[in-house]
């Protein structure tokens, strides 16, 4: 601690200081704390509180879904959470707009895939606030790795089995996909960005809405399969220029 | 509105609907737990030396055989729940998600029973991938959920458990996103609280790793049991030493906001963590201290400590306010004015923690009185003609050494003059000494 001579006035604040170490007792036994599961009479009382709270429970409308919410409150909840962050093409959900941004443009966009071929730094770092971008994945795995401490075995878009749900989804949107599997499976290098380009503009925009028999003033708008980044995200500046085609 | 397929298993109504309250009940516990466990420790280091001598040493040793023997069959439980989950995880038939998230609520619970969970047996079956493998997106909630719990309670444990969650932390972060349902977004923040509160190194990976940003969001809404639990994690991850993590932290948008709101209008256990928030950021940030004087969080700060008789509030509202007051003291000069109505404020509620019975108030408090009593020859004057006066002398007999210590400092700094002008020493110590010396 900081003293001037006669004078005396504390100004080195250090909260692990000793002197705080009194005040600091209760707090400490708080660093770490263990989530322990309910007791039964605990479970009773909350379900007691559930019930008193009158039955305004929601089924989730979505086609497949099924989930059966308690308040309108809790189905809000769900609906942000599973269907308004779900990519279109493949019905993966992902927790940030961010992260279902770059799934979207990694794994679906043409236009993506043409301007790594060209050799523009596209992929973005994962961590928000960083922003910035390689040419590869592997060099944006390294630097997730070397800078931001991820652990090495980590992936986020590994190239995973999509669970049979996925899948039927997915065959059922048959001119979308043929043509998805087909880009997917070219040799980029051996493409031109004008075949490319025509193909995209040849493509209907998914219906991934909800029943029009159902609205509650939320429309996944997210409608389209093969938006060009530059388009998608219009609201958030990109450091490289993309140049799409409009 | 059309019905849904139902899907033919019924969820628990507890476990999805119960969310908040399910999750503020376990709070409660914990704090319950934390104390509980510190007793015992202290009650297990007891029955180790009682049984070192001759005469109890029968019925300590039954004792602790007793104990032993249920934490090993917990222990062999635990192993073989870590079994059926891994076999939950690779299994693709039919009913697959059912299976996956039995085995972890199994696991879950296993984990959740004693203060003293079998951590180390699970993290040595092999459970931190296969949790880590549960969190993957687009799982159910109650799986990630549960997943989550698990991962909680072992990074509960000791220094090495906890850091066995290294693998889990990207995922843990991303679950906090504005797409995660409130439940799961809780305890995500839960388990990374514990991982922010073993020390610093986790931390600063953490920090690296932008758990910082979506922590802060989740403190910005009213109510709610996640806006605690992010408060309380946002304290431990921002606790430093370093002091980047406080100032990352006073620059999120909202946040500022936030954290006056809730000191103006939170319930005391919110108003609690959010005022460890605060003495994080007023020790390590310049501009948070900065930005607080500048708003009105001064005021605030002593409303709770003249409203609250909570200890758990007070420590950490007095010790901002303290923080504040030492952290930026030119700016603090022109604020505290002497006749101000907000400097006769500070003192009065200065004075109500030197007469509080707690050892902590009545030391910090004589801390802050210290530093405002080496302010200008106006401020030592309010002090010594304010009720502080009487009350400083007479701890200075009776109290114990720790706070006798602060209360000389703050009479020291009274008799002497402020360095710049020429102080009037002979009036000051006339109106101190009292007439039995």
């Amino acid at each position: 601690m900081g003293f001037r001579t006669g004078n005396r006035f504390v100004d080195f604040l250090d909260p692990e200081s000793p002197f705080f170490s009194s005040g600091n007792i209760e707090r400490e036994l708080l660093a770490k704390q263990v989530a322990l599961d309910l007791s039964e009479e605990e479970k009773h009382t909350l379900q007691n509180l559930v019930d008193e709270g009158g039955s305004r429970e929601v089924f989730c409308p979505i086609v497949g879904c099924g989930a059966h919410l308690i308040s309108l409150e809790h189905f809000e909840d769900h609906y942000n959470g599973r269907h308004t962050a779900s990519c279109s093409v493949c019905s993966r959900v992902y927790p940030t707009s961010l992260l279902l941004s770059i799934h979207v443009s990694e794994a679906h966009d043409s236009f993506f895939k043409a301007k790594v071929a060209r050799g523009y730094a596209m992929y973005e770092c994962l961590v928000e606030g960083c922003g910035l971008k390689f040419k590869n994945y592997k060099g944006r795995q390294q630097h997730l790795v070397d800078k931001h401490k991820f652990p090495s075995s980590f992936e986020f878009f590994k190239k995973a089995h999509l669970s049979k749900k996925a899948r039927q989804k997915q065959q059922r949107k048959q001119s979308i996909h043929r043509i998805e599997e087909t880009s997917s499976k070219m040799d980029i290098e051996g493409e031109t960005i004008d075949g490319l380009v025509s193909a995209v503009s040849k493509l209907s925009t998914s219906d991934a809405s909800p029943p029009s028999s159902i609205s509650f003033g939320r429309r996944n708008t997210r409608g389209l399969a093969f938006v060009p980044r530059a388009v998608q995200r219009e609201k958030k500046a990109d450091s490289v220029p993309t140049g799409a085609k409009q | 509105m059309a019905e849904g397929g139902l899907t033919s298993h019924r969820r628990d109504p507890i476990k999805s609907s119960v969310g908040n309250v399910a999750a503020h009940r376990r709070r409660q516990n914990a704090v319950e737990v934390g104390k509980e466990r510190r007793e015992s420790l202290v009650r297990a280091k007891r029955l180790c030396r009682v049984s070192s001598s001759c005469d109890d040493s029968d019925v300590c040793i039954e004792n602790d055989m007793i104990i032993d023997e249920e934490q090993s069959i917990l222990e062999a439980q635990t192993s073989s729940a870590v079994e059926e989950l891994k076999s939950a995880v690779s299994f693709q038939g039919k009913g697959a998600m059912q299976k996956l998230v039995g085995a972890l609520r199994e696991m879950r619970r296993l984990l959740s029973k004693s203060e003293f969970p079998p951590v180390e047996a699970a993290i040595k079956a092999g459970a931190i991938p296969l949790l880590v493998q549960c969190l993957s997106f687009g799982s159910p909630d109650e799986q990630l959920l549960e997943a989550a719990w698990c991962l909680t309670n072992i990074a509960a444990g000791k220094p090495e458990e906890t850091k066995a969650l290294l693998p889990a932390l990207p995922l843990l972060i991303a679950h906090l996103g504005e797409k995660s349902s409130s439940p799961v977004a809780e305890q995500c923040a839960w388990a990374l609280g514990n991982v922010a509160g073993e020390g610093e190194e986790l931390r600063s990976v953490l920090l690296c790793q932008g758990a910082l940003p979506p922590l802060a969001r989740m403190m910005l809404p009213n109510k709610g049991s996640t806006v605690r639990t992010a408060a309380w994690a946002l304290s431990n991850l921002i606790k430093g030493p370093d002091h980047k993590a406080a100032t990352e932290l006073i620059r999120v948008d909202g946040v500022v906001d936030a954290i006056l709101r809730h000191l103006r209008k939170a319930d005391e256990e919110l108003a609690t963590e959010v005022a460890w928030v605060v003495v994080y950021l007023s020790a390590l940030s310049n501009v948070a201290t900065s930005m607080l004087v500048k708003s009105d969080a001064i005021q605030l700060l002593v409303q709770r400590l003249a409203s609250s008789n909570s200890l758990q509030l007070l420590i950490p509202v007095l010790r901002s306010l303290g923080n504040v007051i030492a952290g930026d003291s030119h700016t603090i000069v022109a604020v505290l004015l002497p006749g101000c109505e907000i400097t006769d404020n500070v003192i009065e509620v200065l004075v109500k923690c030197l007469k509080s019975e707690h050892r902590v108030l009545k030391k910090e408090a004589a801390w802050v009185l210290s530093n405002i009593a080496a302010g200008s020859v106006e401020h030592k004057q309010l002090i010594y003609s304010s009720e502080a006066a009487p009350i400083l002398l007479r701890l200075l007999s009776t109290a114990p050494f720790d706070i006798r210590k602060e209360v000389a400092y703050v009479l020291g700094n009274l008799c002497v003059a402020p360095t710049e002008g020429d102080g009037k020493p002979n009036l000051i110590s006339e109106h101190l000494v009292s007439p039995c010396w």
